[in-house]
């Protein structure tokens, strides 16, 4: 980066360094960073079980969410960008998207206090996703274009979870209450396996 | 609501939105960005969701698990397939963290035949027991998954993929038990009882043999 002018090394459409955490869609930084979240899934299923466990928890917190989550995964991803190395955080971030799945696994009967519970689920919605955004932004710091790989990443993070707390918004029929535990069992089942490869083949 | 009118506008509303997500999903997957993802066995989604269902052994018994949680009716309905992937990947860190399980292919063969016989003859033990048949074979198929988890790139897209994979079989075995509803559906499911267990029955001959 020394000699160049880096605001516009993060800008530049058509950086000289491959974006190596992106997969090119042929749309550019910004594109790449919307598919960034489909295809490399740990931010999504962090995204999606902490919607789960907010909508499982009630209306009034899920509603808060929709701002929260995006909000604090730009800011980490911004702080990520200056941090400029890749932050080695991948197995404890893939064993907090373990533990969220659980939690939403053992689903509302997990009662820990209502106003506990709320202070936990906005202090959790608010940290994780920093600590996941930072861990993105470290990792496509130092590449062209990658504030806008960022934004778009942070765009479509704040779609899905706008149309998930729609489409989610309680109160649940029973087969929904339910059909909401088992995507938490298959998160935990997914990160449960992730935490064994990384495990064998550490990054 | 407008009775006698159908459902209002608000309430179609509220049953088409579980589909907006599955919507969105879609759309944020450009069709571009596939053509480079890993799509060998080596990894990636695709090879994932096929990984459960190219296996006759594992098939049967994904569908087996979901079909006896239908014959034993709530909480069981809804109790095995939830608990099943989490153990099975429990089953897998095993694997992958290099711990043996001896006997695991006469295992997975052991639970086609035992749910299939339980499915074939309507038998209902207790919840407890129930998840404890279920969570032990799970442990043997996590096993033989998590010892074939390749080193792909991509392995947290193929891990989901095969979980989502499994939770879909169990889906179909749930279904299918549903049919017990309709005159004539026991019989089929005693029947899809009886062709698992003869599966699970093959499958231990080949592993003793």
């Amino acid at each position: 980066m020394s000699g160049s002018d880096p605001t516009a090394m993060l800008w530049s459409p058509l950086g000289s360094l491959p974006l190596a955490h992106l997969v090119p869609t042929g749309l550019g930084p910004w594109g790449d960073g919307m598919a960034r979240l489909v295809l490399q899934p740990l931010d999504l299923l962090l995204l999606v079980a902490l919607v789960l466990l907010a909508v499982q928890s009630g209306r009034p917190w899920s509603d808060r969410l929709a701002l929260v989550l995006p909000l604090s995964w730009l800011v980490g991803g911004l702080a990520g960008l200056g941090v400029g190395v890749e932050l080695p955080l991948a197995l404890p971030c893939t064993a907090i998207v373990t533990a969220v799945g659980v939690l939403v696994t053992l689903g509302p009967g997990l009662r820990l206090g209502e106003r506990l519970c709320e202070r936990l689920l906005l202090g959790g919605s608010a940290a994780l996703p920093l600590l996941f955004g930072l861990v993105a932004g470290s990792s496509l710091a130092g590449h062209g274009g990658a504030l806008p790989a960022l934004l778009g990443e942070a765009v479509a993070i704040a779609v899905v979870t706008t149309l998930l707390l729609m489409a989610l918004a309680p109160p649940h029929p029973r087969w929904l209450a339910l059909g909401l535990r088992v995507v938490g069992s298959w998160i935990a089942a997914s990160g449960l396996l992730m935490l064994g490869w990384l495990s064998r083949h550490p990054l | 609501m407008g009775q006698g009118w159908g459902p209002s506008p608000w309430s179609v509303q509220r049953r088409l939105s579980p589909l907006v997500p599955a919507l969105a999903a879609a759309l944020l997957a450009p069709t571009a960005a596939w053509a480079h993802a890993d799509l060998h066995p080596g990894g990636g989604f695709v090879a994932g969701f096929l990984h459960p269902i190219s296996g006759l052994d594992h098939l049967v018994a994904m569908v087996a698990v979901g079909l006896w949680g239908a014959v034993l009716g709530p909480p069981a309905l809804w109790l095995l397939p939830l608990a099943f992937p989490p153990v099975m990947a429990l089953g897998g860190l095993l694997a992958l963290l290099g711990v043996p399980l001896p006997g695991v292919e006469v295992g997975i063969a052991l639970s086609g035949l035992v749910m299939g016989l339980m499915v074939l003859f309507d038998l209902r033990p207790p919840l407890w027991f129930a998840a404890l048949i279920v969570a032990t074979f799970a442990v043997f198929h996590g096993h033989a998954h998590g010892a074939e988890l390749p080193a792909g790139a991509n392995a947290l897209l193929y891990s989901l993929a095969f979980v989502i994979a499994t939770g879909l079989l169990h889906l179909v075995g749930i279904l299918l038990g549903e049919a017990r509803r309709w005159p004539g559906g026991r019989a089929l499911v005693r029947l899809a009882g009886a062709g698992v267990a003869l599966v699970g029955l093959w499958f231990l001959v080949r592993a003793l043999g």
